[in-house]
C-alpha cells in the first residue's frame, strides 16, 4: 500500500449548514445548501462536479442531491461503509478517484436530522431480527441490552481504565478541552458555555463509566467538501488544504462497534493501520502535526488514538492529556472547532472542515504556525484518517 | 379485625396482648439430644460441608475436640415439630400469637434472630429453652400489611443447667392484604416486553439450540481444535470449514462491564449490568452480570454461567458471580483487617432449597413449603424460613473464615422475602477487631441480597486463632 496519491489532491472548499438541534427543514435540503456553500467557498460553479461521494447512514442519494444542485452528468459516485468511521475515508475515495482521473471535482457531504428525526443515540434497540449476516451480528449484543454506541464505546473504557488506571476524569479533561474551544466559536452549539472538570464529574450516567458529557451531541445539519487536484486547487478562490494522505483501515477480527473478542482491546489497531499508511506515504511523523481533529463521539476513545499515532506511549495518553497537551497552550491542540462534543456531530466531516480553516488560518481558535492538521474518523469501526498540509 | 376497632378498642387490644409481657412460659424440652441425623439433614440442606460438623476425625483436630452442632442450628433442637407436642395455654408468647389469629392477624413472617453462643453443642447435649415475652408492639403499617411485632428472648440450658446459649427474637403478625405492596407486585414486569429476539440462521443456530437445553456452546473447529465467538464459516486458524462446538463449562471472569443507565429500554432493568466474559476456554462473549449490584463488578471477579428464559423458545446465557469455594484452612486473627471484603456468594433459591432447609431446621410452618397455603396468608409463593437465612448466612461466613472459626454470636434482620426462582446474593466486610475476655474476635457485617432487595443484614462475632 504506498498510497500514491498522496500530496496530489486538495481539499478546496467546505460548507456547512447551520447546525441545530430542530432544523425544521428536511435533510435534503440541508445537503443541497452544504454542497452549494462548498463550491461557493471555493467558487467553483457547481456543474463542474462530476464526482460524490458519502458514506453509510446517509440518507439522501447522490444522485437526489446532483439533480438539485443542477449536475448533469458523475463519472464517479460511491457510498463507502460503516457510517462515522468512513468520514475521512469519503476525502481518501475522493483523491483515489481523482488521482484515477475517474473524477474531476468530487463532492463529500453528510446531512441529516440526527436530533429532531430520529435520535442517532438510540441505537440498534428497534432493529428487527434477521437471518442475514449483518443482523446476526446483533446477537451476540443486543438480547443483553447493549444497544447504543455509548454502551458499545463504555465496554473498552472500562478495560482501558483497568489496564492503564486511567480515570473517568481523564475523560473528563477532553470534554472540557472540546467545550473550552467551542466556546470561542459562535458557530458552535455550545458557544460561550464552557464547563469545568467538576461539571463533567456531576454530569449523570449514561452508561458507566460514560457520563453525559462523554457524549457527543445529536445534530440536525450538513456539512460538505469539495475535493480537487492540488494543481486545480490553486486555480479557486481559497487556499488550498492539501491532503498530504488520506487512508482507511480494517483490523484483524474486526466488528461493528464491538471488536471485543481480540487479544487486547485497549488499542484501536485499525486506526494504527491508518496511522502507519498515513505517516509512510505522506513522510511526516507526530513530530510533524500541529494540531489534530481526534474523533470524539465518546471521550474514552480519543485516549488510544493519541497513542496509536505515536503522540504519547501506549497506555501513557491520560498522562498527556493530564499535562494539558490538548489544550490551547498545549503540544497538541485538538478539536479547535470545539468537536463533537461542543460544535456538532456531523460524523466528523464538521471536524475535517475545521482541519481546512486550520490550513487556511482561519479557524476562530486559530494555531499558530499550522503547517500539518491531522483528521481522524469514526473509532471502534472500520475508521479512517488523514492529514491536511500547506501548499508547497 | 382490627380495622373496624375504634382507637380505645385498639388500645384495650394491645393492653391485652401486652398483659403477659415480661413473663416466661413453661420450659421446652428438646424431642431429642443433639444428634447427628439431624446436624447432617441441616448441613445437606445448607450446602454446609465444614467437616467439624460431620468427619469425627476431623474434628478431633478442630478446635471443640468432637464433632459439633453448626451454632445457627441453636434454636431448631427445640422447634416444636410437625406435630406439636407441647399446648400450654398459659404460655405467654403463644397467648398473643393466638389472640393475634383470632383478630385476623394470620399471616406470620419473623424479622430479627440474634443468637448469643456461649459454647458449641456437642452430641448427646439436652437443651431446654425457656422463652420470655419481652414486648408487643403497637399496630404498625409495614410493606407486607398491618401488624404488631412480637419480641422474644429465650434461654437455652444444657442437661446440666448451664447456660449454652441464648436468642432474641422479633416476628411480625400482619392482617394479609393490608400490604402497601399489596396490589402492585409484579404487575409491570408482566407488561414488559420481551428481550430482542436474537437473530440466528444456520451458522449460529447450535449456540441458540445451546442455550436452550442449558449448554454453552463454543464453535470449535473440528480439524485443528481452534474455538472462537462469535461462531464464523470457517476456522481463521487453519482454514477448515468443519465445524463444530464444544460446550463450555461455564466458568469465566469479568473482562469488562459497562452499567446501563440511558437510554432505557423497556425490555430491561436498569442500571443494567452488562459484561464481557472471558470463559476458562479462553474466548469472550457479551453478556449480563445477574445477582450482582453494579458497585460489586470488578474486572477479573469470577463467574458462572446459567440461562435465562427471555422468549418461550429462547433462553440467552447469562453470568452470576461464581461461588467461592470453602475456605479448608482457617484465617487467623492477624491475617484479617478492617476492610477486608468477603467473595460475593450467590445462593440461587430453587423451591427444594426452601423445603428441605425449613423441614431440616426443624419449621414446619405452612408457608416454607405449601404454596397455597402461603398464597391464602398473604404471601406471593413459599418463602424461606428465618432459621435458613441464619444457617445460610453461618454457612458463608464459616466458608470464608474456615471450618476452625468460632461463632459467638450471629445476629440477623429480614428485609425481602426469599421467594423461589429467585437467587440471593451474600457480600460482606470485617468491621471491626478487637481482644474481648482473652479471646481474638473478629467482627463481620454482611448481606444478602435478592431481585427485591436485602433478604437479611446482619453481623456476626468470631473467635479466630493468633498466629
Amino acid at each position: 500500500m504506498s498510497l500514491n496519491y498522496a500530496y496530489h489532491s486538495a481539499i478546496a472548499g467546505i460548507g456547512a449548514t447551520p447546525f441545530t438541534k430542530d432544523s425544521g427543514r428536511t435533510p435534503m435540503d440541508q445537503a443541497v445548501e452544504a454542497c452549494l456553500a462548498a463550491c461557493e467557498d471555493a467558487g467553483l460553479p457547481p456543474e463542474k462536479i462530476n464526482g460524490m461521494v458519502t458514506y453509510s447512514a446517509e440518507q439522501n442519494p447522490e444522485i437526489e442531491v446532483a439533480r438539485n444542485l443542477g449536475i448533469d452528468e458523475l463519472t464517479h459516485f460511491s457510498m463507502v461503509h460503516h457510517g462515522g468511521g468512513a468520514a475521512c475515508g469519503v476525502v481518501a475515495v475522493a483523491c483515489q478517484a481523482i488521482y484515477s482521473g475517474a473524477a474531476d471535482y468530487v463532492l463529500c457531504y453528510r446531512a441529516f436530522n440526527e436530533r429532531s428525526w430520529h435520535r442517532f443515540g438510540a441505537g440498534v434497540q428497534d432493529r428487527p431480527a434477521g437471518a442475514e449476516a449483518s443482523e446476526v451480528s446483533f446477537s451476540w449484543s443486543s438480547p443483553f441490552g447493549l444497544v447504543t454506541p455509548a454502551s458499545w464505546v463504555a465496554m473498552f473504557a472500562t478495560r482501558y481504565m483497568h489496564e492503564y488506571g486511567a480515570t473517568t476524569e481523564d475523560f473528563g479533561r477532553v470534554s472540557v478541552v472540546d467545550r473550552d474551544f467551542a466556546a470561542t466559536n459562535p458557530y458552535a452549539h455550545f458557544f460561550q458555555r464552557p464547563i469545568t472538570l467538576e461539571d463533567h464529574q456531576n454530569s449523570r450516567w449514561i452508561v458507566e463509566p460514560l457520563r453525559l458529557l462523554d457524549c457527543c451531541q445529536e445534530t440536525d445539519g450538513a456539512q460538505a467538501l469539495l475535493v480537487t487536484t492540488a494543481e486545480r486547487a490553486k486555480d479557486l478562490k481559497q487556499k488550498p488544504a492539501v491532503i498530504a494522505s488520506a487512508a482507511q483501515g480494517v483490523a484483524e477480527d474486526q466488528h461493528m462497534m464491538r471488536s471485543y473478542y481480540r487479544e487486547t482491546i485497549t488499542g484501536i489497531p485499525e486506526m494504527g493501520l491508518c496511522a502507519r499508511q498515513l505517516y509512510q506515504s505522506s513522510g511526516l511523523s507526530a513530530d510533524d502535526i500541529q494540531t489534530a481533529i481526534i474523533y470524539d463521539h465518546f471521550t474514552p476513545l480519543v485516549l488510544p488514538q493519541l497513542e496509536e499515532f505515536g503522540f504519547c506511549e501506549r497506555g501513557e495518553a491520560k498522562d498527556f492529556i493530564r499535562d494539558g497537551h490538548l489544550g490551547r497552550d498545549g503540544r497538541l491542540p485538538i478539536n479547535t472547532n470545539g468537536g463533537q462534543l461542543g460544535e456538532a456531530y456531523i460524523h466528523g466531516l464538521n471536524g475535517i472542515a475545521e482541519g481546512v480553516r486550520q490550513i487556511r488560518g482561519t479557524s476562530v481558535n486559530q494555531i499558530d504556525n499550522v503547517e500539518n492538521v491531522l483528521a481522524t474518523a469514526g473509532t471502534a469501526v472500520p475508521t479512517s484518517a488523514l492529514i491536511l498540509s500547506q501548499p508547497r | 379485625m382490627s380495622d373496624e376497632m375504634t382507637d380505645e378498642q385498639k388500645e384495650a387490644f394491645v393492653a391485652k396482648l401486652r398483659r403477659e409481657v415480661g413473663s416466661t412460659g413453661t420450659p421446652t424440652v428438646a424431642r431429642d439430644p443433639v444428634n447427628q441425623p439431624m446436624i447432617r439433614h441441616w448441613c445437606d440442606a445448607m450446602e454446609d460441608a465444614n467437616p467439624l460438623y460431620t468427619d469425627p476425625g476431623a474434628a478431633s483436630q478442630g478446635p471443640h475436640g468432637e464433632v459439633a452442632a453448626p451454632p445457627a442450628m441453636l434454636n431448631a433442637w427445640t422447634m416444636i415439630g410437625l406435630v406439636p407436642r407441647i399446648n400450654d395455654p398459659k404460655d405467654p408468647a403463644s397467648g398473643v400469637y393466638a389472640m393475634l389469629d383470632e383478630a385476623g392477624y394470620v399471616g406470620v413472617v419473623a424479622t430479627n434472630s440474634e443468637h448469643v453462643y456461649h459454647r458449641y453443642l456437642k452430641l448427646g447435649d439436652h437443651l431446654t429453652g425457656t422463652v420470655k415475652l419481652v414486648d408487643v408492639s403497637e399496630e404498625k403499617q409495614t410493606a407486607l400489611g398491618i401488624g404488631h411485632f412480637v419480641t422474644t428472648e429465650t434461654e437455652y440450658l444444657d442437661q446440666n443447667g448451664g447456660h449454652v446459649g441464648s436468642m432474641f427474637f422479633r416476628i411480625l403478625k400482619f392482617r394479609p392484604g393490608t400490604g402497601r405492596t399489596a396490589s402492585s407486585g409484579d404487575d409491570t414486569a408482566n407488561e414488559r416486553p420481551p428481550r430482542p429476539r436474537p437473530s440466528r440462521n444456520q451458522d449460529t443456530d447450535f449456540f441458540w439450540q445451546g442455550s436452550r437445553v442449558g449448554e454453552l456452546r463454543i464453535q470449535k473447529c473440528l480439524n485443528c481444535g481452534y474455538l472462537q465467538h462469535p461462531p464464523g464459516t470457517r476456522c481463521p486458524a487453519c482454514g477448515s470449514t468443519d465445524m463444530g462446538y464444544v460446550v463450555a463449562s461455564g466458568k469465566g471472569t469479568l473482562y469488562s462491564y459497562v452499567v446501563s443507565h440511558h437510554p432505557r429500554v423497556p425490555s430491561f432493568d436498569y442500571p443494567l449490568n452488562i459484561g464481557l466474559v472471558e470463559l476458562e476456554e479462553g474466548v469472550r462473549l457479551v453478556t449480563n452480570i445477574t445477582d450482582c449490584d453494579a458497585d460489586q463488578l470488578k474486572v477479573g471477579m469470577p463467574l458462572q454461567a446459567w440461562h435465562m428464559q427471555t422468549h418461550e423458545d429462547v433462553s440467552i446465557p447469562v453470568f452470576r458471580p461464581a461461588r467461592a469455594p470453602r475456605n479448608p484452612s482457617t484465617l487467623t486473627f492477624d491475617e484479617v483487617s478492617v476492610g477486608d471484603e468477603l467473595p460475593l456468594c450467590p445462593i440461587p433459591l430453587t423451591p427444594t432449597l426452601i423445603v428441605s432447609t425449613a423441614i431440616a431446621s426443624r419449621d414446619y410452618q405452612d408457608v416454607h413449603h405449601d404454596r397455597d397455603m402461603a398464597l391464602k396468608k398473604g404471601s406471593e409463593d413459599i418463602f424461606m424460613n428465618i432459621l435458613t437465612s441464619s444457617g445460610l448466612s453461618a454457612r458463608y461466613i464459616s466458608d470464608w473464615a474456615g471450618p476452625d472459626a468460632v461463632f459467638k454470636n450471629l445476629k440477623i434482620r429480614l428485609g425481602a422475602p426469599n421467594y423461589p426462582y429467585d437467587c440471593m446474593t451474600m457480600s460482606g466486610s470485617v468491621t471491626a477487631k478487637r481482644e474481648s475476655d482473652g479471646e481474638d474476635i473478629v467482627e463481620v457485617s454482611f448481606r444478602g441480597q435478592n431481585s427485591r432487595g436485602p433478604h437479611v443484614t446482619g453481623t456476626v462475632e468470631l473467635a479466630l486463632a493468633r498466629k
